[in-house]
């Protein structure tokens, strides 16, 4: 399908009746499905399907250099990737500013709630482990930024550490990465003037300003505006109150898809 | 005796005057997958793009409207063109418009007659292959869903279609079941149970 | 490292003959914003191929007016390897394997119906263990197949290569790596004509045509499976709509 497919007087009629495809509520998620451990030969993988979005992430560990302000600490980096796959708009250039921000957002949350020590990922002077979390996007159907955090903290919960043994790595026999904190994020737009969460491929096409909230049980941890148009003051402190409710569904599907 | 075939496969050591199908060397073959009738002689894709012909109703988005044309975007490998003198009021961009095709020019643009927009609503793409089976014989079926839906449906042989108010839901479901499972016997029957129309009313 | 013993008393590391495929399955239209689309496990491998179009070719200086261009672009994600992190993105490799994927269709495709337009084939290496750029050509054509595209053949493609003096099929990554010889081939299985070609190592004369026999043996396999991915959906009634009634 290279148009979008719904009107706006379509969606201001539905919305104004509190109505959704699939029949769920303005701050509903769609059904999420998680398949942990789809790539063996990354460190840590799994794919999140959250209504027709599907993403997978990669984790990977390799050997490098610390960042010279931190020393004693391992990096994270993290990417995603649009692919041309997943969405006739997508084009298969150089990054864009969207793939840019939605890895820098995703990042964020993650590195904000301490989820990985990074103190841990340090091996010796001069030495330390670079942490690759990549997300790809295989099909895109909206929320990017929720669908790609839930995978990449997924694939982190289930990442298997290798060693670093005589200046070698070895990827055999391997111990958990140890995940200290779960964050997740909650993204929130405006459409027909209202409050959606989680919204699928046509309702974004049609949405007037984003909110994305990352957080853990105790604080909020990352925050990102997307778009032209704008929230009052109200509405943030009362999505910010929204996402401590919705993201207990989140840590629930996280708790679930852990594999000892 | 029919059979399901995939591209390549050979249907007859001679060659046939058949759509969807190459011959060579004296053989003809098919080049999608398909519903193969040996005895009709037929092949009917059941994934397939759409091929314009003259007299078919079309649904498009405007995607440029100028002075003197409309370019039309079809969801199909051709670009729609009206010629405005054709057209009665305005049509601007991202209007949803119903037309029939004129004819198929040789630089791939279809050139569209009887313009009409459609007003709100929402578009479903369907594969254009399964657009006979959603009308059904005599539209009977597009008219038992627009019936049990409440919904006003205009389909395109280009597989959008145009709904509007009812039971959006349900229309949506019905028309893309029909599309996975329309090779399967007692489809009527299936659909007329989940729009909660009697069948047996209809045959009378 | 030291080159591993690759054969032992006839069987290879993974337990299997000389002349045998590793297990391959594929599933048709995973990918839902897709023309059509298809997912293969062969082997280890792991990869999607995805189709957008027949549509405008964009840029238009890119286009055709006489017949439609095919764009392919195969990549491997930097997750894929048992190894290191890769590079998202292309590299010299991937350019290379990209072209050749495209003429490999090129060739099947009824181009001149479609003129002005692209046909993009769109190839993502998940999870790699050798013999990639074959799977995906074989993953592609089921892709292409599901997107309605007319075909005149449907190409399937596997390599084999040697080991000291051993013809093997379909190798894995570890037996690539300490092979003697690689020779990736397509293949369309109505005309048996041969549109990818590679070959690098050393191969007499008689250990190419061993090699282009059990190439052509296999694909009688391959085509059985890429067909079965194809006809599945068309098999029986779906569910999944039971309840909304």
């Amino acid at each position: 399908m290279n148009i979008s497919t719904i009107t706006e007087q379509y969606i201001r009629d539905r919305i104004a009746k509190g109505i959704r495809d699939g029949g769920r509520g303005l701050l509903s998620f769609r059904d999420i499905a998680v398949e942990v451990g789809k790539i063996p030969n990354a460190e840590g993988s799994a794919e999140v399907n959250m209504g027709h979005t599907k993403v997978l992430a990669g984790i990977k560990l390799g050997v490098g250099e610390p960042m010279r302000d931190k020393p004693e600490e391992g990096t994270i980096m993290t990417g995603a990737e649009l692919l041309p796959l997943a969405h006739h708009s997508y084009d298969a250039g150089p990054p864009t500013a969207e793939s840019i921000e939605l890895a820098r957002v995703i990042d964020r949350g993650i590195r904000a709630s301490n989820a990985v020590d990074l103190k841990k990922l340090f091996i010796e002077d001069g030495k330390a482990w670079n942490l690759f979390i990549d997300i790809y996007v295989l099909n895109y159907d909206g929320n990017l930024f929720d669908a790609g955090t839930l995978a990449a903290v997924i694939a982190l919960q289930n990442t298997k550490m290798p060693r670093y043994e005589d200046k070698e790595v070895i990827r055999e026999n391997l111990q958990k990465l140890e995940i200290q904190n779960i964050p997740t994020s909650c993204t929130f737009a405006k459409v027909a003037d209202t409050i959606l969460l989680d919204t699928d491929g046509s309702e974004e096409d049609f949405s007037q300003a984003r909110l994305t909230i990352a957080n853990d049980e105790n604080a909020v941890r990352a925050m990102q505006k997307g778009l032209m148009g704008s929230f009052t003051v109200r509405e943030v402190e009362s999505l910010v109150e929204a996402t401590f409710d919705k993201s207990k569904e989140l840590r629930q599907i996280i708790s679930k898809s852990r594999v000892d | 005796m029919k059979k399901l075939v995939i591209p390549g496969e050979m249907l007859s050591d001679k060659p046939l005057r058949l759509d969807h199908t190459v011959v060579e060397n004296g053989k003809t073959c098919s080049t999608v997958i398909g519903l193969y009738d040996e005895s009709a002689s037929s092949l009917i894709p059941v994934e397939g793009l759409w091929y314009p012909r003259p007299g078919e109703k079309v649904i498009g988005i405007v995607e440029e409207a100028k002075l003197n044309t409309d370019l039309i975007n079809l969801n199909a490998p051709y670009k729609g063109l009206i010629i405005s003198k054709f057209t009665e009021g305005n049509i601007v961009n991202n209007d949803i418009i119903e037309a029939t095709v004129k004819e198929l020019d040789k630089t791939g643009t279809i050139i569209l007659i009887r313009p009409r927009v459609l007003y709100g609503g929402k578009l479903l793409a369907v594969k254009p292959s399964k657009v006979p089976r959603i009308l059904g014989k005599g539209e009977t079926m597009i008219k038992m869903i627009g019936e049990g839906t409440k919904s006003s449906i205009s389909v395109g042989t280009n597989g959008l279609i145009w709904l509007k108010g009812g039971d959006y839901d349900l229309a949506t479901n019905v028309i893309m079941r029909i599309q996975e499972e329309s090779h399967v016997p007692g489809l009527t029957e299936r659909i007329a149970k989940m729009v909660g129309v009697s069948t047996q009313q209809n045959r009378e | 490292m030291d080159k591993p013993e690759l054969i032992i008393d006839g069987k290879r590391l993974d337990g299997r003959m000389p002349d045998q495929l590793r297990p391959i399955k594929i599933t048709s239209n995973p990918i839902r914003n897709a023309a059509g689309s298809a997912y293969i496990e062969w082997g280890n491998n792991k990869i999607l191929a995805a189709i957008y179009g027949p549509r405008e070719a964009l840029p238009k200086h890119t286009g055709n007016l006489n017949r439609a261009v095919v764009k392919c672009r195969y990549t491997m994600a930097p997750f894929s390897s048992i190894e290191e992190h890769g590079r998202p993105g292309m590299n010299r490799r991937a350019i290379e394997i990209s072209k050749v994927t495209k003429e490999v269709f090129e060739n099947v495709i009824l181009l001149d119906l479609f003129p002005g337009n692209e046909i993009s084939i769109f190839v993502e290496v998940l999870q790699s263990d050798g013999g990639t750029r074959a799977a995906g050509i074989t993953c592609a054509a089921v892709a292409l197949a599901a997107s309605g595209i007319p075909m005149r053949d449907m190409p399937y493609a596997v390599s084999a290569g040697k080991v000291g003096e051993t013809i093997i099929l379909d190798m894995n990554k570890i037996e690539d790596n300490y092979s003697d010889a690689d020779m990736p081939v397509a293949i369309n299985p109505r005309t048996k004509e041969v549109t990818l070609l590679q070959m690098d190592g050393a191969l007499s004369r008689s250990q190419v045509t061993t090699a282009l026999t059990m190439i052509e043996k296999a694909g009688e396999t391959i085509t059985k499976i890429q067909r079965e991915a194809l006809l599945r959906p068309y098999e029986k009634v779906s569910s999944k709509y039971e309840a909304s009634i």
